[in-house]
């Protein structure tokens, strides 16, 4: 039996998969909604029982109505608590992913079970982020963008493991058009083979564009 | 326990069985009955969440009987019953106990506050202490880290082990998977860590 606070529920255990998931699964909008929804309803019906009283309700004279109350009021806390821990999870896994490289469009496209988007793929309706993820995404990576523009010769996003070659080969896996690198434009055409300075492709690898070789 | 944790809610919602002290008219649904009345007595599984709060929540109530009364009684749960310590009590490895809670050890501590159980907490404490060793040494196997045999098939499901292991493996809760999981990574990367200084 549907009870009120099982959705919410479901909505955390979606949480709790997202934790493990290398992606990000699609924002469960029409979830959200509802559950949202049941809250409302709770809130009316709280108002509803309480409208009689006139602002003067006393719980020990009506036990029977103060127990009704107490588990509509726990009913929408337990779905607040539940909605704010879903996005959060979402949220802090959204920073885990601008840190790594991705961007809006990137995270937009990414289709659940696919770990890595195909950028341009996005026509709407498909992605897995909510309006307002999208949103976040883009001001945390501007914000993130300022932060790291204070270094000029550090990479804060860079990778963390040292280099044992300057240089490196790479297929290219998916056409990412012309690059330019201290010695000159690299035209990236897909299965094509280059030696290139490692530096300066270190993000389309990140991406999927490239594929490192050796 | 963070307002925000995952595990922390989901054990919360784990049910536990209440008896109804008032009649309540307007909660029938919660025994499948929507509509009706609520009877004194009733008996209702209710997640933590909603049976904690009824619970501890002082009514108030000004009939003599229901001074001090709360809205509802509970019970421990099943997974936390007379069956399962007394299996626990015999050998703490022979039970799964993911089979009476996913949150098994985060329900126990949750009801622990909630009543007064000395026995259940010297049971639990014996029970996560033989089981932690026994997980310990699965997950040192489990790397293929030993010092017999090199590391085979080391990636992938951490649960997949094979052999007599996995059936107790099967059996951990989500907070014995926790501590599973860092003593298989710690061990790999302190094993990853002694091969890469021998080549310097």
């Amino acid at each position: 039996m549907p009870m009120y606070g099982d959705l919410g529920n479901k909505l955390v255990q979606h949480a709790k998969r997202t934790q493990i998931l290398p992606h990000l699964p699609p924002y469960q909008t029409e979830l959200v909604r509802t559950v949202t929804r049941e809250v409302r309803d709770l809130h009316r019906d709280v108002d509803s029982l309480l409208e009689p009283f006139q602002g003067s309700f006393d719980p020990a004279a009506d036990p029977a109505s103060a127990c009704t109350l107490l588990v509509n009021h726990l009913s929408m806390r337990r779905n607040k608590r539940c909605l704010l821990a879903y996005h959060r999870t979402r949220t802090e896994k959204l920073e885990v992913l601008v840190w790594n490289g991705s961007d809006v469009l990137d995270l937009s496209a990414q289709q659940a079970g696919g770990a890595n988007g195909v950028p341009g793929a996005n026509d709407g309706g498909t992605s897995s982020l909510s309006p307002q993820e999208e949103d976040y995404v883009r001001q945390y990576g501007d914000l993130l963008a300022a932060y790291k523009g204070q270094w000029t010769d550090v990479d804060l996003t860079g990778s963390l493991e040292p280099a044992r070659d300057l240089f490196i080969d790479v297929r290219v896996l998916k056409d990412a058009g012309e690059i330019q690198t201290e010695y000159g434009a690299i035209n990236l055409t897909k299965n094509s083979q280059f030696y290139v300075r490692q530096g300066d492709v270190e993000r389309l690898i990140a991406q999927g564009y490239l594929q490192k070789l050796g | 326990m963070s307002y925000y944790d995952v595990d922390s809610i989901l054990t919360d919602a784990e049910k536990i069985p209440c008896t109804f002290q008032f009649d309540i008219p307007d909660l029938g649904y919660l025994e499948n009955n929507p509509g009706q009345t609520l009877k004194t007595g009733a008996r209702v599984g209710l997640p933590l969440w909603l049976a904690e709060m009824l619970a501890i929540a002082n009514t108030g109530g000004i009939g003599p009987d229901d001074q001090g009364k709360s809205f509802v009684a509970f019970d421990l749960p099943p997974a936390l019953g007379n069956d399962v310590m007394q299996a626990l009590k015999a050998d703490p490895r022979a039970i799964p106990i993911r089979d009476q809670s996913a949150h098994f050890y985060s329900l126990a501590t949750h009801m622990m506050d909630l009543s007064d159980e000395p026995e259940l907490g010297t049971v639990l404490r014996k029970t996560f202490v033989t089981r932690a060793g026994e997980i310990a040494l699965h997950a040192r196997k489990a790397g293929g880290g030993g010092s017999s045999k090199g590391g085979a098939s080391e990636e992938g499901s951490n649960l997949g082990v094979g052999g007599a292991g996995e059936e107790f493996l099967r059996g951990l809760d989500e907070w014995e998977r926790k501590l599973f999981r860092k003593a298989h990574d710690g061990a790999r990367a302190g094993k990853e860590w002694m091969e890469g200084v021998k080549k310097f």
